[in-house]
């Protein structure tokens, strides 16, 4: 009834969708594990990310320099990422650690609806596109666009520093000390509200990086962060919230679970079979795929 | 200091209110921000706020000024409900016109069915909007039959025996994939696959996949706004486009945006229209296409001109009943005769069927036949009027 050639060819889009959701919850998790507190804006910051690939390329450096457009627009997501927690989350370190994650969500939420507005203020409800020049591409069976799969390459490059970063420098195990303890790291000297900023900024910027390399495929608008959110936390939930595997893992089988589902089963539900999967997770195994049960102290 | 506070708020509330008990007031309700289709919206606001000042500058009606009060749906039915309530409760309007997304019109007419106070679609084209025959509802836009018949007349035309359908979840999409089958049926002959996806889903390369192993002589676009654009843009990547051609279901390539986003697969797309440079303007028509041109330095497409044609149409139908009362007001609607943007009376019979409070433009079929083309060159392949 259906090809071998669809099957590879929905198995090959599902895995590169998949790594890219897994690009946009990674930001996510990686701040919940640092700071225990979930960033209700990830969205906004995929969005900005969007807008500044948008302007580099199309009013300053051009499509051919695409790939410096997305270092810079990182890069400024995640001088936009220090700039707000320094702002923002800072001030509620002093605050008792109980009501600090609620803190934490009051204001993020507020920076959501405030970051979405402005967008929709200074660059009205359309949409926008910075263009590519990349080349149509065959990957096996299958031809995509050259934008789609240099987001993809440009996506595993970013995973692959970011676990680089974190096995291998000081400040990564700085990073990798303070998600398992941050009173322990405190007695080692090392200041844990400079690490949060750190931390906040890197994640933030994960998903300007995802932005940017999707503003060509999936185009720029005010909501575009949406989902980011959405998949962001589906991913979090599969994977198990602070687990970094688990968020790549969890990406691309939300990747392919929605793609072979809108192929085979029925087109209609393709947000669905990822809530399907949600719902399972919850059930068989609350804490995530590769979660871990919390420890109050 | 607070009393002063209280007494300053307090003189401003009067105030506000009091500048709406003079004038008259009419509800816009379009989409304004995603998932809606943000620019649909923008341009029927932009024709109907000419329209309040165009009646404005010649004195207004029954002696009072028009006020227009405008609410984002965001292309949800929710938020689409719960504007109307806030435009009647609060902002006590006499009419609500607008409305883009079909299942915003359609969930506001349930309520206002209660509440009375009419609606007037003009770019929403799912037949329920008027085959439910509620007396406040009326529209001066295509219908979904209409707008089938219109794209069944092209696949005769051009020999094509199978066609696919990508359309959206939405009564629009759920509307005009069902009624094509229903009319391919009819026809025999053809070949209709249907694929429908979420609207909220930005990666629709599964369901694009689906479409290119049928083999399609034509895809139907049938997605709204941004889904609309996704689509073209998937099917390029993948190789659909330009290899087999596209009709995209209303006039969106019309707009200014279109070849900022399709610059390089626009051209060969055929869609959708209701109105062409080469159509004749009424004398309101015509002032109001200078009007537009003056102040937004492009000319105005059917949105717009729709948008302006509503505020019209109201204002004509209060002047003429001599009331600013819903309930005279759907009673002159339904009986007169009114002037908006095309050289054609407007009247809203109580007709059968969905063609109850309805006032139907011609269709066209427009054709982009080089890359940034303008669509006023574009080529007129269709015109289809209902008989």
């Amino acid at each position: 009834m259906y090809s071998t050639e669809l099957v590879v060819q929905t198995f090959i889009s599902g895995v590169m969708i998949g790594v890219l959701y897994a690009l946009m919850a990674l930001g996510i998790t990686f701040i919940y594990s640092i700071m225990r507190m979930i960033n209700w804006a990830m969205g906004e910051f995929y969005m900005i990310g969007s807008y500044l690939q948008y302007m580099l390329v199309a009013w300053l450096l051009g499509p051919d320099l695409w790939w410096l457009a997305i270092l810079v627009a990182t890069a400024g997501v995640f001088g936009l990422g220090l700039l707000t927690e320094w702002s923002l989350l800072k001030p509620i370190s002093s605050k008792a650690a109980e009501v600090r994650s609620d803190y934490a969500t009051v204001i993020t939420l507020a920076l959501l609806l405030m970051l979405r507005s402005l967008a929709t203020g200074i660059a009205g409800p359309n949409q926008f596109t910075p263009g590519s020049n990349l080349p149509i591409v065959m990957v096996g069976p299958m031809p995509m666009a050259g934008a789609r799969v240099a987001a993809f390459v440009f996506a595993l490059v970013a995973l692959g520093v970011f676990w680089a970063v974190l096995r291998y420098t000081w400040y990564g195990l700085a990073l990798r000390a303070t998600a398992q303890s941050r009173v322990g790291v405190q007695t080692a000297g090392i200041d844990v509200l400079r690490v949060d900023r750190v931390a906040f900024g890197i994640g933030v910027a994960l998903a300007g990086l995802a932005g940017a390399l999707l503003a060509p495929v999936f185009l720029v608008f005010p909501t575009n962060g949406l989902v980011t959110t959405v998949k962001g936390f589906e991913i979090v939930v599969i994977g198990g919230l602070g687990s970094i595997p688990g968020a790549l893992i969890a990406g691309v089988l939300l990747g392919l679970i929605e793609s072979f589902g809108a192929a085979f089963i029925d087109s209609a539900y393709q947000n669905i079979y990822g809530f399907v999967l949600v719902l399972l997770v919850l059930v068989l195994r609350p804490t995530g795929l590769f979660g871990e049960r919390g420890r109050e102290a | 200091m607070r009393t002063k506070g209280i007494l300053l708020a307090m003189a401003l509330s009067v105030a506000s209110f009091g500048a709406a008990a003079q004038d008259i007031g009419v509800g816009l309700i379009v989409p304004l921000s995603a998932p809606g289709d943000a620019t649909g919206g923008q341009l029927i606001r932009r024709g109907a706020e000419i329209g309040i000042e165009m009646v404005n500058a010649q004195g207004g009606v029954l002696g009072k000024k028009m006020q227009l009060f405008v609410q984002d749906s965001q292309g949800k039915p929710e938020a689409g409900v719960a504007a109307y309530r806030r435009l009647v409760s609060e902002n006590k309007v006499v009419a609500v016109p607008g409305f883009f997304h079909s299942s915003v019109s359609i969930a506001v007419n349930e309520v206002a069915k209660d509440m009375g106070v009419p609606t007037l679609a003009v770019q929403a084209s799912a037949s329920d909007i008027t085959a439910k025959h509620y007396d406040i509802a009326f529209r001066t836009h295509v219908v979904d039959p209409v707008r089938v018949e219109t794209w069944m007349t092209f696949i005769k035309q051009k020999g094509f025996k199978r066609v696919s359908l990508i359309a959206e979840t939405t009564d629009y999409g759920i509307g005009l994939a069902d009624e094509t089958l229903a009319q391919a049926k009819k026809m025999g002959g053809i070949e209709v696959q249907k694929v429908m996806f979420d609207r909220t889903v930005t990666d629709l390369t599964p369901q694009l996949l689906q479409v290119k192993a049928f083999k399609p002589d034509m895809v139907i676009n049938i997605g709204v706004g941004q889904p609309l654009d996704l689509i073209m843009d998937q099917a390029t990547t993948i190789g659909l486009l330009p290899n087999t051609p596209m009709l995209i279901s209303y006039d969106a390539p019309t707009r200014p945006q279109f070849w900022q986003l399709h610059e390089k697969n626009g051209n060969g797309i055929y869609f959708i229209a209701y109105y062409s440079p080469k159509s004749k303007l009424s004398d309101i028509g015509d002032q109001f296409a200078k009007a537009y041109k003056e102040k937004y330095k492009e000319d105005p497409v059917y949105g717009a001109l729709n948008g302006f044609g509503a505020v019209m149409i109201l204002a004509q139908a209060i002047k003429a009943g001599n009331s600013a009362d819903p309930k005279t007001l759907i009673k002159t609607l339904e009986s007169g005769t009114y002037k908006s943007w095309p050289d054609a009376p407007v009247t809203f019979p109580k007709a059968d069927g969905v063609y109850w409070h309805n006032w139907v433009p011609p269709v066209l079929i427009l054709h982009y036949t080089a890359a940034k083309q303008d669509w006023k060159d574009a080529e007129v392949t269709v015109t289809y009027s209902k008989k």
